[in-house]
């Protein structure tokens, strides 16, 4: 049996190390606006927690009276908005690049498992606004929890959910979008297909 | 699998400032973000208050109000996790989870509250003891009687009024409860825990006013099922969770919009669309498709481009071990 010392001195030390996060150069084929959608949606990422812990620290309803707490609520709404968008576009590229090739699954999959949990974590966060659209959602989609035999996730508890959008939920997500970087810098983005270009095209 | 090790070998690796990168896309998103939150703001829709609605439609919140009360409203037939009623029970599994968050909607909607608005209000006490001391099918004559007789209620001087008939004291009962609404009152009334003094559970505020308030409203129209919900915004103009068109798609097939558990199945079928996209890798033919459609030629055009034409065949091996982002 292997020893567990050492295979996990293996891989902190390549997951640790400045090489793997600071790389001084990448393949050729990984440039442009395509390649940089990861770093945008995890920049917008940033930008949420950021703007959540503004909201966080100061109650999540003062922006219904507050100015300056008002125009954070905007940013965390922005930036959620942002998040998605720039999600979907990267989801796109990895998916047309067949990024799960080279024994990439694993990073694939960790991307898809970060999608599924963005979205409840984006759903709390409406739910704890307290506006008509929270006040819609919370009772129209807690009949499909209740279905599925989740009734405990009560979607019309302000607290619950507060505590779900605030902690549960985004360390969970956290988590899992910093496995799938990892994965993305010690496996590195997958290179092309060896498909041979056309005369055609490769003089053009 | 062969086809998943179908990559390249013979690329260059170019330089690249990594740290620039990531400030970049940071500042970028941060810019982007702080612009559309100054030009257009957060979208806030006043939500329906039980002082709102009673205020409104005073007729129609008493309706809604004697539903509570004679257990046909949505919440008081309901079942499982907060009563034993079976009007909204979807599935078994619903069922075995049991009564979580109790709701007895006739006590916690309307008797409760009104008690605590007998208190600074000694003239409901009689009626609301006479009502409590009622058998149930002296109250369910009551009840059925004044059910038909506010579908002719009109509102004046403060009270529903109906024509007069056999309704004992579910008039006075069914006005002060429209007086507690109209008083902004009845929300403290419908979020009480007597065991702690925080307010985190405003379930039953949202659970009263689920059915027709929220229902009828003209501004929940655009929210509704079939007109794709959630991915409306509440204030037209807005985004909303446009990421859930899958699910909320789903809800318009007819044989799921038509079932009796639309929504666990919506749901249901919305995770096995999510499970194909993160097996992807794993399904035959849909983890061969990319390389089928094309587009990744586009992607990278510059790399193939720049190619040698007599560039021989790449071999087929384990991916590249070179750091990229």
């Amino acid at each position: 049996m292997a020893n567990w010392t050492i295979t996990s001195k293996k891989m902190l030390s390549e997951v640790m190390s400045a090489e793997t996060w600071l790389p001084t150069e990448m393949p050729e084929y990984a440039q442009g606006f395509m390649y940089m959608l990861g770093s945008l949606t995890a920049s917008s990422f940033v930008v949420l927690v950021v703007s959540g812990i503004l909201l966080a620290m100061n109650g999540p309803d003062t922006w219904s009276y507050n100015g300056a707490m008002r125009f954070v609520a905007a940013t965390h709404f922005w930036a959620v908005q942002a998040f998605f968008f720039f999600m979907m576009l990267h989801l796109w590229r990895v998916f047309f690049t067949g990024a799960w090739r080279g024994g990439r699954g694993a990073t694939w999959l960790l991307g898809a498992i970060a999608f599924l949990i963005a979205i409840p974590t984006a759903f709390t966060g409406f739910l704890i606004n307290g506006d008509l659209y929270s006040q819609w959602n919370a009772v129209q989609a807690k009949d499909g929890l209740n279905a599925l035999g989740m009734g405990w996730v009560n979607l019309t508890n302000a607290g619950q959910m507060f505590g779900m959008h605030v902690v549960v939920l985004p360390l969970v997500l956290t988590a899992v979008i910093a496995l799938h970087i990892t994965r993305v810098r010690t496996k590195s983005v997958v290179p092309p297909y060896p498909t041979a270009p056309k005369e055609g095209e490769a003089r053009q | 699998m062969k086809v998943q090790n179908d990559v390249v070998k013979n690329y260059r690796m170019v330089p690249e400032d990594f740290v620039k990168h990531l400030f970049s896309t940071l500042v970028i998103v941060a810019v982007v973000v702080l612009a559309a939150s100054a030009l257009f703001g957060v979208p806030e829709k006043q939500p329906i208050t039980i002082k709102s609605y009673s205020t409104a439609h005073p007729v129609a919140f008493e309706q809604m109000a004697l539903r509570a009360l004679d257990g046909q409203g949505q919440i008081a037939s309901y079942g499982p996790p907060y009563n034993h009623g079976t009007a909204s029970v979807q599935s078994p599994l619903q069922s075995m989870v049991g009564v979580l968050h109790p709701i007895n909607a006739a006590t916690d909607f309307i008797l409760k509250p009104l008690s605590m608005a007998a208190a600074i209000n000694p003239a409901i006490k009689p009626d609301l003891t006479q009502f409590e001391q009622a058998s149930p099918a002296q109250q369910a004559g009551w009840e059925n009687r004044y059910t038909a007789a506010l579908a002719k209620g009109v509102y004046r001087n403060g009270v529903v009024v109906t024509p007069k008939g056999q309704y004992g004291p579910l008039p006075t009962l069914m006005n002060a409860t429209l007086a507690l609404g109209k008083s902004g009152l009845m929300s403290g009334a419908l979020m009480r825990n007597g065991a702690v003094t925080t307010r985190f559970d405003n379930q039953n505020y949202l659970l009263f006013l689920q059915g027709a308030p929220l229902q009828n409203a003209p501004q929940t129209q655009s929210l509704q099922g079939p007109n794709w919900g959630i991915i409306h915004p509440a204030v037209n103009g807005y985004p909303a969770a446009w990421w859930m068109t899958i699910p909320t798609w789903i809800y318009q097939w007819p044989f799921v919009a038509n079932s009796a558990a639309p929504d666990a199945m919506a749901l249901t079928l919305g995770f096995v669309f999510w499970l194909a996209l993160a097996l992807a890798p794993w399904i035959p033919g849909l983890n061969r498709l990319p390389r089928y459609l094309g587009i990744h030629r586009l992607i990278w055009k510059n790399f193939y481009k720049n190619q040698p034409v007599d560039t021989p065949p790449a071999k087929l091996e384990k991916g590249g071990t070179q750091n990229a982002s």
